[in-house]
């Protein structure tokens, strides 16, 4: 069923991309900067503000500096990647369309057990929550399958469908490897990529980096003059600029973490500076769209025509 | 009249397990009493439930209510009549209204006088027209912690809602819930069943469910699952650990269990069987199992939701799974093992117990020196209990504990035999956290009891003590868990401990951080709050707590022994009689402002039933007197009992509020007199007969 090799890590992404292209979603590429989950994205945290209907799907690389093992561990990388499908409104079929993304990447259903089992999501750093399930293959968490309730502090209506996929994870199971850097990135006439090729060495240095170099002073800097940069900016209602800043800041929290910088106290402390500044944005967001006249509830109108 | 089955199942996307049958069940009553109040007769009815159905099988329902005669008073005769005899408007109106004339309107006549009556049969509603508005208020009706909305739908419920099926026999019952209208059709099992089921008949649901891979009856699946999972332990000579909550979750999770063994390395058997116990049960769903002499063993059983084309392929999987984190496990215990459990007590300095009360390591200072308290009381050695409060929080400082919370004291009883502490102080590192829930073991040796009292009434006082008392159902201290554990321990162990007396000490061991001046009453009146609950779980009346919280004993053996001395007096034919008069009593002298008399004044004496109770109470009181010194209250209230026919007597007889100041203070005197004896015990006025 498959049109492409999916016994290879990019083989299984273009599959996705080209599965979920074939469902209606805009495939974007990755954001730019480091964020902790797909969620981050604009195109999923913005996007699922409002009324406007968007779906769309994208890989999106993932950093968690405290889930660095200098490339030690077979399960665990500081850098990963996810692949993120959103839709909205969320479509009655959603959870048939999620298992036909399966059966595309060669699991059989009728062989595997899968199962949906209930896993509630929040970020406290987006002010957001839903309610789904993280899906198991034989076990296994592959996917996690979120209805938004809230985001940015903002109720969500119509309600995102999310579903994120553990790249890595699901190509391990596909593969049959036990270890992450084992994973066949490619396999063609230039003969065989392995992940461990691309990125072991990048695990060990930014591993080494997180825990051991980033620097605390300069990094409790960075925070500070985001969180200022996006208080202005909310001011001038630049809502897109202004959430860039969260996400700057959110990382600097993130390595500051890793590097036992902030106390269990102080943590609770950041998170909610975090937080405001995301509910802040979402809201800019949402006036600016208002102002606008939800532009693409109007296109679908049209379009449809 | 006809009867028929009716079928109603609402299927939804996969529900949260842990809440499953708790929905099902409410439905289950929601429907069953509003059907009941309506009065529509059956036979029997049946819960059903699987992840993604509620289902209510009603068998045998008659198709409508029986019709109902009612009485419908019009306007008075003078009111309906003229003088001519002619109808008035009112009259005429009402007739019309009902759909008679004025002729044919009967008469009701009362001694008030008379009116136009208009005897009407009220036709029963029929299944088809009650039920939609039946179910729909069920619906509402479910406990949803967190209800969510899906698409761009404004209904609301658990998990998004895909059909809704209402069948009397083969008829559907027509009506719109949640935005889903009714049908007949419902979904089998997600992969073994493609397509919507066309129900034929509410009769034939569970067989065709189970055609289509669905094992709908949700306690049939259970005790499927069990005898399955029984199956392959007896295969590989175990016996599995059925846990009630995971069988309960497991059972909510599949439609069609097929279950599976797996195993893992035997190597990973090296370590303490309850991390591993917990990695396969928490993390993954897997029933651990145990040799015939309870040792772990290397496999496990889980339940699938399949009938797989290749098992294998699914064991593996979950082998698959299960491996990293054994290794984890194992990871941790051997770095663990590297340190003793006294080197991390420098580490529990930068941990907060509490950001008011200071360091984890002050806390097992202060808990070293209680547990040593309370041994020297139990006549136990003090050395070690010292010891071990010392060491019971090093554990938490553990990679394995930090990784696994829930095996915190366990892993410190392992890793204090790995150091080579004494065995008791291993032993009581692992009951310090005893009972952790209701009807939880308690410490198996006292030095355990010691630590398990010391590390509760420290975190009960400290808490206390800043003011941050639990409220409503916001205890993030656990301190109701903590009350009652330790008058469990204190009443099961049968420890001679006062808690008023380990609350001051424990006050005294937080020097100046204890801001709250209340503190101790607080804590003691928190303590006596919680043996309602205790007693009542131990079917004891609760107008017998009451008696004896009104004497606030804070000792709980004594409290024990007041509670078994009341439950008796209860029994006595004198009860009723001395439990009013004693209320009698109190009232009388509620109401008296003035002075008592130190004694009794036996000059003032006037009344032959005034003397009779006097020496009645005089010669027992006698008796008494030694049977309260070695609280032997039950033989002590028995003996005070027989006060009952003097002063019984003394009420008929005796006016108490004599004309003469003098007599009636020395009446109130011996009253009062009386009713301490009795208080001294218990309040036995709040007895009910």
């Amino acid at each position: 069923m498959s049109t492409f090799n999916v016994k290879t890590f990019q083989g299984l992404i273009l599959q996705l991309q080209d599965y979920w292209s074939r469902q209606g979603c805009a495939i974007v590429q990755p954001l730019d900067l480091e964020v902790g989950a797909g969620t981050f994205h604009p195109m999923t945290f913005l996007r699922s503000i409002g009324p406007e209907p968007m779906s769309s799907a994208y890989v999106q690389p993932c950093r968690r500096p405290t889930d660095g093992r200098y490339g030690e561990n077979p399960n665990r990388l500081q850098h990963y990647y996810q692949f993120q499908v959103m839709l909205k409104p969320s479509p009655k079929n959603i959870q048939e369309l999620y298992l036909t993304s399966l059966k595309e990447l060669g699991i059989d259903p009728l062989v595997h057990d899968i199962r949906f089992v209930e896993d509630n999501w929040e970020s406290p750093t987006l002010g957001a929550w839903g309610l789904g399930w993280e899906i198991w293959l034989n076990g296994m968490e592959i996917t996690q399958f979120t209805y938004f309730q809230q985001v940015g502090g903002l109720e969500c209506a119509p309600v995102t469908g999310e579903i994120t996929y553990g790249l890595e994870r699901l190509a391990m199971y596909i593969q049959n490897v036990d270890s992450i850097y084992d994973l066949v990135w490619t396999d063609g006439p230039m003969g065989k990529v392995l992940y461990g090729d691309v990125f072991h060495q990048n695990e060990v240095e930014q591993s080494t980096y997180n825990f051991e170099y980033a620097d605390v002073d300069a990094l409790f800097g960075t925070f500070d003059q985001c969180e200022k940069e996006s208080e202005k900016l909310i001011e001038a209602g630049l809502a897109l600029p202004a959430y860039e800043q969260v996400m700057k800041a959110s990382h600097a929290f993130n390595l500051l973490d890793a590097r036992h910088a902030i106390s269990v106290t102080e943590r609770q402390r950041y998170i909610l500076r975090v937080r405001t500044l995301s509910k802040a944005c979402a809201q800019a967001y949402y006036d600016k769209r208002e102002q606008l006249g939800f532009p693409l509830c109007q296109a679908e109108t049209v379009r449809e025509k | 009249m006809l009867t028929n089955t009716l079928l109603i199942e609402l299927g939804t996307e996969e529900l949260p397990p842990k809440l499953l049958k708790t929905l099902a069940t409410t439905f289950y009553k929601q429907i069953k009493s509003q059907i009941d109040d309506c009065g529509l007769v059956y036979d029997d009815i049946k819960w059903y439930a699987t992840p993604r159905r509620l289902a209510i099988k009603i068998n045998a329902l008659v198709e409508k209510q029986e019709d109902k005669e009612v009485e419908k008073r019009g306007p008075a005769i003078n009111v309906a009549f003229d003088s001519h005899g002619n109808a008035s408007k009112a009259a005429l109106g009402w007739a019309k209204s009902n759909g008679i004339t004025i002729e044919q309107a009967d008469r009701l006549i009362t001694d008030k006088g008379e009116w136009l009556l208009h005897k009407a049969i009220q036709p029963g509603q029929t299944v088809h027209e009650l039920i939609p508005q039946i179910v729909s208020s069920a619906i509402a009706k479910l406990p949803i912690p967190k209800p969510m909305r899906w698409g761009s739908e404004r209904t609301q419920f658990i998990r998004p809602v895909h059909t809704l099926t209402m069948l009397y026999g083969d008829q559907i019952i027509k009506g719109e819930i949640l935005g889903v209208s009714s049908s007949n059709l419902t979904q089998g099992h997600r992969f073994h069943h493609e397509g919507a089921i066309v129900l034929t008949n509410a009769n034939t649901y569970e067989q065709e469910l189970k055609d289509a891979y669905v094992q709908v009856d949700y306690q049939l699946r259970q005790s499927l699952i069990v005898s399955e999972i029984e199956k392959a332990a007896e295969k590989i000579n175990g016996v599995a650990l059925i846990d009630d909550d995971l069988l309960e979750e497991v059972t909510s999770l599949v439609e069609w269990p097929v279950v599976l063994i797996g195993s893992f390395d035997k190597n990973f058997l090296q370590v303490p069987a309850e991390p591993l116990i917990y990695s396969m049960k928490d993390h993954q769903k897997y029933f651990p199992v145990n040799d015939k002499q309870g040792n772990l063993l290397n496999q496990f059983i889980f339940v699938t939701n399949i009938e797989s084309k290749d098992p294998q392929q699914v064991i593996s999987g979950n082998e698959k799974v299960i491996r990293p984190r054994l290794a984890d496990a194992e990871f941790f215990y051997k770095t663990d093992k590297k340190q003793t459990l006294e080197s991390r007590l420098s580490s529990l300095e930068s941990v907060l117990f509490q950001k008011e009360l200071g360091t984890l390591k002050a806390k097992s200072e202060r808990i070293a020196l209680m547990s040593e308290y309370v041994a020297e009381k139990l006549n136990e050695n003090k050395k070690q209990a010292y010891r071990a409060g010392l060491l019971s929080k090093t554990d938490l400082m553990s990679e394995m504990v930090l990784e696994f919370p829930q095996v915190q004291g366990t892993m410190g009883k392992y890793y204090a035999e790995n150091d080579n502490e004494d065995i008791e102080v291993a032993q009581a590192l692992e009951d310090q956290y005893r009972p952790r829930f209701a009807g939880d073991a308690l410490p198996k040796a006292n030095i355990g009891c010691a630590v398990a009292i010391a590390d509760k009434v420290d975190t009960l006082v400290g808490i206390f003590g800043i003011n941050q008392p639990p409220k409503g159902d916001k205890d993030p201290f656990a301190l109701r868990r903590a009350a009652i554990g330790i008058i469990r321990i204190i009443i099961e162990k049968q420890l001679d401990l006062d808690i008023a007396d380990l609350v001051s000490k424990s006050i005294e061991s937080y020097g100046n951080k204890i801001s709250n001046k209340e503190t101790k009453q607080q804590v003691l009146d928190f303590v006596l709050a919680r043996y309602k609950a205790h007693y009542q779980e131990q079917d004891i009346a609760i107008d017998v707590i009451q008696a004896v919280l009104e004497n606030a004993p804070s000792a709980p053996l004594d409290f024990e022994k007041r509670i078994k001395a009341v439950s008796h007096f209860k029994t006595l034919a004198a009860a009723e009689a001395l439990a009013a008069a004693n209320k009698r009593v109190g009232n009388i002298l509620a109401k008296f402002n003035g002075e008592l008399y130190l004694a009794f004044d036996r000059n003032l004496i006037e009344d032959v039933a005034e003397i009779e109770l006097a020496d009645v109470f005089d010669s027992l009181n006698e008796k008494v007197t030694p049977l309260m010194g070695v609280k032997d209250y039950q033989a002590a209230l028995t003996t005070l009992a027989d006060i009952k026919q003097p002063i019984d007597k003394f009420f008929d007889n005796v006016m108490v509020m004599a004309d003469d100041e003098k007599i009636k203070i020395n009446r109130l005197t011996l009253l009062n007199q009386i009713r301490n004896s009795f208080l001294a015990i218990a309040d036995i006025s709040v007895l009910q007969n």
